[in-house]
């Protein structure tokens, strides 16, 4: 499971370190963050399939 | 030249063809000249770039793989691996094409609830193909007869009218490579509002809910509705690299395990400020980061400190300033060294749609 945490720089900008399982990292500006996080609910709600079994 | 060539309709806009001899040379038909720069707006098409790794296990949905291809699936309990395969010399996919690399995708457990399953890429700019037919081709084949789809998503960006999506041409596959192509008229974007960060997106959807194994290459969409031979968007390897880098770039310590990476300014004991020079300009600023074992030295034969986190305190589409934070010990003010610690150390940039 990710861990996700906040931090804040001295110049005040805010970011997200996200900690994987396997000891890697990613960090982005938590503005960006926010952003994919809203974006990924919006696409997950409307994308459609074009093909739904195995044929 | 000519080529012989085997095609059956397996729908009104969807032909399989399995070439069986090729110069490579000829087309089908129309008015475009086969290798031709910016046909192909798919990039890393042949998948010959791999940046990220060449081999993904148990990933989850928006993971990307090989550059530029990513996969996004809703569901629970699936086991997914996307791993970079090797062509032997001489059948690679069919007898006149050469690559060295295709993609596979497998499914080993199946999983439940899934209604979207994708291998994806985004095209910079929505407006690119809108009310345009357009087709797409690509060579594949599975472990068993399995159903590929196609959906094209026109995303308007941040700030733009919310996204359109059209679903295109499906095909069944088989356990053979043969290439498969179709095409669809794109709707048109007349009276939308176009945000930033807008794109057309292709999704190669794969049956939901079951196993399978499934392999691809060559993977092209350009205008028109007849499927041109098969060329990568730059037309070369280092200009396909450098479209690449244009959304991401890693430097890996896979090369040089010690990898030199830049120099930055100790602020406090333990953070340090550093700017960064990438080879390309990217698509945007860049958006994240992600890296692993990254250490800080004085020097080269001293003991090093251990990064905890890097984050980007001015971003920049070309020169990044990152804020860096390790353990304790520096002293302020003096310049640091910051390097690979090891062959698996990474650090990326990010600029992807």
């Amino acid at each position: 499971m990710d861990n996700i945490t906040t931090i804040t720089d001295p110049t005040g900008v805010e970011s997200v370190i996200i900690t994987h399982d396997d000891g890697s990292f990613t960090s982005m500006l938590k503005s960006t963050y926010d952003a994919i996080q809203a974006s990924s609910t919006l696409a997950a709600n409307s994308a459609p399939q074009a093909n739904s079994t195995e044929s | 030249m000519s080529r012989a060539q085997l095609t059956s309709m397996t729908a009104d806009n969807v032909v399989q063809e399995t070439l069986v001899g090729s110069t490579g040379n000829s087309i089908k038909g129309g008015s475009v000249a086969p290798f031709v720069a910016g046909k192909n707006k798919i990039i890393n098409g042949d998948f010959n770039i791999w940046q990220r790794g060449t081999s993904f296990s148990s990933i989850s949905s928006g993971t990307f793989t090989a550059d530029r291809w990513f996969v996004n699936f809703d569901g629970s309990g699936a086991t997914r691996s996307v791993s970079q395969q090797t062509f032997t010399p001489g059948s690679a996919p069919v007898a006149g094409y050469e690559s060295s690399y295709f993609l596979r995708l497998a499914t080993t457990v199946a999983g439940s609830g899934q209604t979207y399953s994708n291998l994806a890429q985004r095209i910079e700019n929505v407006q690119t193909f809108a009310n345009q037919t357009v087709v797409v081709s690509f060579w594949a084949k599975a472990n068993a007869a399995i159903s590929l789809g196609t959906v094209f998503g026109q995303n308007f960006g941040s700030g733009g009218s919310s996204s359109v999506y059209t679903v295109g041409p499906s095909f069944t596959l088989s356990t053979s490579w043969a290439r498969y192509t179709g095409y669809i008229t794109l709707p048109s974007i007349s009276g939308k509002t176009v945000g930033t960060g807008s794109y057309l997106e292709l999704d190669l959807t794969w049956p939901q809910n079951s196993t399978f194994t499934l392999d691809v290459w060559g993977v092209q969409l350009e205008a028109g509705s007849v499927a041109t031979p098969f060329t990568t968007a730059s037309g070369t390897f280092q200009g396909e690299l450098a479209l690449c880098q244009r959304y991401y770039y890693r430097q890996s310590g896979t090369e040089n395990a010690s990898m030199f990476l830049g120099y930055g300014q100790a602020y406090s004991s333990s953070q340090l400020y550093w700017t960064t020079r990438l080879p390309v300009q990217m698509r945007t600023t860049v958006q994240a980061l992600d890296y692993y074992g990254l250490q800080v030295y004085l020097n080269s034969s001293g003991s090093g400190y251990g990064i905890s986190s890097i984050s980007i305190n001015q971003s920049s589409s070309i020169s990044p300033s990152l804020f860096v934070t390790c353990t304790s010990g520096l002293s302020t003010n003096t310049m640091y060294n910051i390097f690979m610690a090891g062959s698996s150390s990474y650090l990326g940039f990010s600029a992807e749609l």
